[in-house]
């Protein structure tokens, strides 16, 4: 079914207690598309991405994420888990294993995959983020940049269909900022389809097929990046842009 | 008449208070050893997900930390076999039995601090990876909590080589109750206390020294 779109969310509401963090949300994500959250902090960008995976639960509204249906009370929130991979702000790698052993743990444990198979594909994976030779090191070892590519490469080795990236280079010293990124629009060109949260306007720019800028739990404005960025229609979107640009 | 000052026989005094310290060593390891596996179970089920998991462990754990363990010791020795006639044991397996009880509960909380000193972060990362709850505690929260755990598990166990000095009520012949025994005989006090003194110090000192080996190793 490639007509369907690999995320689809409609009228998503959150609140934590009585505040409402996402104010009826609908978004859409096709197959092998880049599309960048961008807004204030606040917004409600992260709320919505962690809904995606079910890391967080909405009180309304219904989201498909790779044909499974979130809203079903049946739902397996870990298979829909094993086709969607995450990266986070502050990468969350697993800092009593060995950089092979973070990227061979899920695939081993949850899809049963061979030892043997799960190591050279993680190899594949260390080659492709520019870290083979940090294979048998401990995280705790590596700078922030190199963590965050492990991070990646960790969620890619479950050969998820969708990845979500939760501001990924937020807690970067700007020098290992590039490499990220780097990473990340190489994934992008191989057709991963993929829903970035970010404040790196040049990433969005260059790599995103779509923006949304979202404010106060609303998407208040979408587009192509072209358009967003050198045309915003909506005030809030351009008072958003005129600070931040 | 003049008592001699020191009239501490080695040949004779030493041999009573040496198996003393046997059974203290005894109730070290195997209420240590059991307490961790109680402390274990408990810890994580006071950090479970489910509600009443968590109240039924924080009933044990909240009740025993609110008893003496003398009263666990004197209850379980004399009021135990009155109710159930079967559950009589000699001193030295119910004191093991009392201090398992007690020590379980102390480590269970340590268990369930360490636990959730995990950052947040790594749950989600499992979580996010498929993992599910066993596969997540097992392989990213466990091997994290434990590490954490070991400097106050540590601790807990100097204070337990000591708090087994409280089986003497129950007439377990511990490293204490030599002591007395060996005092009543030889009405040597002060000699025979120095050494009880220096025999417990030499169980718990490995035990800091463990303790100051692994956090130079962290470090």
């Amino acid at each position: 079914m490639s007509t369907q779109p690999m995320i689809l969310a409609k009228d998503i509401h959150k609140r934590f207690g009585d505040l409402e963090v996402l104010k009826g949300i609908d978004a859409e994500v096709d197959e092998r598309e880049v599309v960048c959250l961008i807004g204030p902090s606040g917004s409600g960008k992260s709320t919505l991405l962690r809904c995606m995976n079910a890391l967080e639960k909405f009180q309304k509204g219904h989201i498909t994420i790779c044909g499974h249906d979130l809203t079903g009370s049946k739902t397996n929130v870990n298979e829909v888990r094993r086709d969607v991979g995450m990266v986070f702000q502050s990468f969350n790698v697993f800092p009593h294993m060995r950089v092979l052993d973070n990227l061979t743990l899920a695939p081993m444990k949850v899809l049963k995959v061979s030892k043997a198979e799960a190591r050279e594909r993680a190899m594949a994976l260390l080659e492709k983020v520019g870290l083979v030779d940090k294979a048998n090191v401990y995280p705790t070892k590596l700078s922030g940049g190199q963590q965050q590519r492990v991070a990646i490469a960790r969620a890619l080795a479950m050969q998820p269909k969708v990845m979500l990236f939760d501001e990924p280079t937020s807690a970067l010293d700007p020098e290992t900022v590039g490499e990220v990124l780097g990473v990340m629009k190489n994934l992008a060109e191989e057709g991963m389809t993929m829903m970035v949260v970010t404040h790196e306007m040049g990433f969005a720019r260059e790599v995103a097929d779509r923006v949304l800028f979202m404010d106060g739990g609303v998407v208040v404005e979408q587009g192509a990046p072209k358009q967003i960025f050198d045309d915003p229609q909506h005030e809030r979107t351009q008072a958003f842009l005129s600070k931040i640009l | 008449m003049v008592t001699p000052l020191f009239a501490f026989d080695f040949g004779r005094d030493l041999p009573p208070l040496l198996r003393g310290a046997g059974l203290t060593i005894g109730l070290v390891l195997g209420s240590g050893i059991a307490g961790t596996i109680i402390g274990l179970v408990f810890g994580t089920a006071r950090s479970a997900p489910l509600a009443p998991i968590r109240w039924l462990a924080s009933i044990y754990t909240n009740f025993v930390r609110g008893l003496p363990i003398l009263i666990i010791l004197l209850f379980l020795y004399y009021e135990i076999p009155l109710l159930f006639p079967y559950a009589t044991f000699s001193q030295a397996i119910t004191a093991v039995i009392g201090l398992s009880v007690y020590s379980g509960a102390y480590i269970a909380e340590i268990f369930r601090g360490s636990i959730q000193a995990v950052p947040r972060g790594q749950l989600e990362a499992g979580e996010a990876l498929g993992l599910n709850y066993v596969q997540k505690m097992r392989h990213v929260v466990m091997p994290q909590a434990l590490k954490i755990a070991v400097p106050p598990g540590i601790g807990f166990l100097i204070a337990l080589v000591k708090a087994t000095s409280l089986v003497s009520v129950i007439t377990a012949t511990d490293l204490t109750r030599a002591g007395r025994n060996v005092t009543s005989a030889n009405h040597e006090p002060l000699a025979t206390f120095l050494v009880v003194a220096a025999l417990y110090f030499v169980i718990s000192y490995p035990l800091s020294l463990l303790g100051r080996w692994y956090e130079r190793r962290l470090a």
